[in-house]
């Protein structure tokens, strides 16, 4: 460490500037990562409300919620520990002044989708729904009267709830009455018993039994097939791993390069008898200390940029994951210094002695 | 007991046609006191001799003995553990490393090795050696004597019992070079310790106690007619 700091200390430039390097690749990726949790829970935060485990759906859906059509009886015909039945579908509010992509959730009262109120009342009439809080921003407010496109229904927000977003849009949750009125028009009575799925709380989704044509979805299966949702998010932790990987090569370049100036040093270094080790750990030390600094302001920076933009930018930052992809930053650059270590211990003191 | 003893220590480089014999059977002694100067002609074999002694090469064949330790029959561990206690190197000027300052150059080997001088003796050897003032400065704020003396202060900080100094005059001028072998020959005579100097300087060679001279990888002691009937 005495000869890492200490060259720091006398370089205070380069080592500066490569900090600042690094530090600008970690803010990067931290904001990338802040970016793919918010696009993410833009598309499962109302899943994750749900805190269930497993969803079942008609099999020809292909795991699609709103594609999935099944009855109240073949709800019936399932066995497992705590189920709620559902009922989806998309449209576009509009309260006269706004429009706002939602999405319908036809619930029973009293089962387990049924949301907290964090601000008004819970429906108790028909046509009365409770809303996701994401549309209080977009300029919706209680009491207000929502037409839907493509019905003749109009509904009131009477409360609000909050992390209600599914598949991009704000949710409205209202009772199975209102549900299919509002989603079947006139048709409704006929199709009084329609639901798309029913969610399933259980310690063992393995033993779930269903009716024919009717499978059981794991929770992660099911957001992990939302349109797009596992593309966005690979392409996203591409570019972190992109980034990273980066990170280490600027960090083995800038390494290598002052390595290979301090080559005749170390030799002689070497030769007074300081082992290749001793050298090699002064170098990983500095390794460290740049990225980990870096890192350190980046996450800073990351968290003061996110503190000042505005709330249509969908990031979210999630600690552990910040947490986690900052060690892995920090320890890809201490593997980037690898190629300077190895200069190190091949360096021949003889070279220094030499006459 | 001699300090330092080689016996028919025998270094090839190479093979085949292309092999060099840098040192033929050379047999050495030194004592302790001793300030011993090797001169010869480039490419005759001095610094081959100096490495070997100094354990960073190992000869084809024979045997260093240093303090009673036969260096040549040691694992690499035990051998650069010997290097680091009982040899001390000095080398070209330019050679400290150049973000540390003196008394930090110093302050280096405290992190690598134990048996380094105490507060007074380090006090005293910056006197001798009137670098006092510069404890402070970086390599690149000094001049090429005073670069030297602190590359001494380095060698003879840890307590070693052998100085081994490859043309430590060879970027000084000619007072520098009378100066800085002035100042290893006491430090020599006060420490009790052994130091052998290899160079090119014939005008240095009264200073020392001992010449020999290298020639095609022989080692022979120096004689003045040698050279006066070229
Ligand atoms: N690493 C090496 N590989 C091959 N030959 C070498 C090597 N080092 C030195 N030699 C040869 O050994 C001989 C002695 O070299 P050296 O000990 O450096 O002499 P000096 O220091 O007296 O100039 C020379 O012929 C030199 O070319
Ligand atoms: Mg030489």
């Amino acid at each position: 460490m005495f000869l890492a700091w200490k060259e720091m200390k006398k370089n205070k430039l380069r080592f500066t500037l490569i900090t600042g390097v690094l530090m600008l690749v970690a803010f990067l990726v931290f904001f990338l990562s802040g970016l793919a949790t918010g696009l993410q829970q833009l598309n499962r935060e109302a899943v994750d409300k749900w805190d269930a485990d497993a969803i079942v759906l008609t099999e020809e859906s292909d795991k699609s919620l709103g594609l999935s059509s099944m009855t109240v009886q073949d709800h019936e015909g399932i066995d497992a520990d705590e189920t709620a039945i559902l009922g989806q579908f998309s449209a576009i509010a509009n309260n006269d002044d706004e429009k706002a992509n939602i999405s319908v959730f036809g619930i029973n009262e009293d089962e387990f989708l049924m949301p907290e109120v964090t601000d008004g009342e819970k429906f108790t009439k028909e046509n009365e729904v409770i809303a996701g809080d994401k549309l209080k921003e977009d300029g919706f407010a209680i009491g207000d009267t929502l037409s839907l496109s493509g019905t003749e229904a109009e509904l009131t927000i009477v409360g609000f709830t909050d992390n209600a977003r599914f598949h991009g849009s704000p949710v409205l949750y209202t009772d199975l009455d209102t549900f299919h009125r509002v989603k079947f028009g006139e048709l409704a009575e006929q199709n009084s018993d329609r639901i798309n799925g029913v969610v399933i709380r259980t310690d063992n989704v393995d033993a779930i039994e269903t009716p024919e044509e009717i499978e059981v979805i794991g929770i992660d299966t099911f957001i992990e097939n939302l349109p797009g949702y596992t593309e966005q998010n690979l392409t996203l932790n591409l570019m972190i791993y992109f980034l990273i990987v980066i990170s280490a090569i600027i960090v083995a370049i800038f390494l290598y390069v002052l390595t290979v100036q301090k080559m005749s040093m170390f030799g002689v270094l070497k030769a007074q008898g300081i082992s290749s080790r001793y050298l090699a750990n002064s170098v990983i030390a500095q390794t460290f200390l740049i990225s980990f600094i870096g890192v350190v302001i980046g996450f800073g920076l990351t968290l003061l940029t996110g503190a000042f933009l505005p709330s249509a930018v969908p990031v979210s930052f999630d600690m552990v994951t910040m947490i986690i992809y900052g060690l892995i930053f920090v320890v890809v650059a201490i593997m980037g210094a690898v190629f300077s270590v190895r200069t190190i211990v091949k360096i021949d003191p003889l070279q220094a002695i030499g006459g | 007991m001699a300090i330092l003893q080689l016996d028919k220590v025998k270094k090839t480089y190479g093979a085949g046609h292309k092999k060099v014999e840098a040192l033929k059977e050379i047999d050495f002694t030194a004592e302790r006191g001793d300030f011993i100067a090797i001169i010869g002609p480039s490419g005759s074999g001095k610094s081959t001799f100096l490495t070997i002694i100094g354990g960073l090469l190992t000869p084809t064949s024979g045997e260093v003995i240093i303090n009673n330790q036969t260096m040549t029959a040691m694992n690499e561990k035990n051998r650069s553990k010997l290097r680091l206690n009982e040899i001390g190197f000095i080398l070209q000027a330019s050679n400290l490393v150049p973000f540390l300052t003196v008394a930090d150059q110093l302050r280096l080997l405290d992190k690598v090795k134990n048996n380094n001088m105490t507060k007074e003796q380090l006090e005293g050897l910056y006197k001798d050696l009137e670098i006092a003032d510069l404890r402070a400065k970086y390599p690149a704020d000094l001049s090429g004597g005073q670069r030297q003396r602190v590359a001494i202060a380095k060698a003879l900080y840890s307590n070693p019992s052998i100085i081994l100094a490859d043309e430590p005059t060879a970027s000084l001028d000619t007072n520098l070079a009378f100066e800085v072998t002035d100042i290893l020959k006491r430090e020599t005579k006060s420490k009790n310790t052994t130091t052998i100097v290899v160079t090119h300087d014939m005008r240095l060679i009264n200073y020392f106690d001992k010449v020999y001279q290298m020639e095609d990888g022989v080692l022979a002691e120096y004689k003045e007619e040698v050279l006066g009937n070229e």
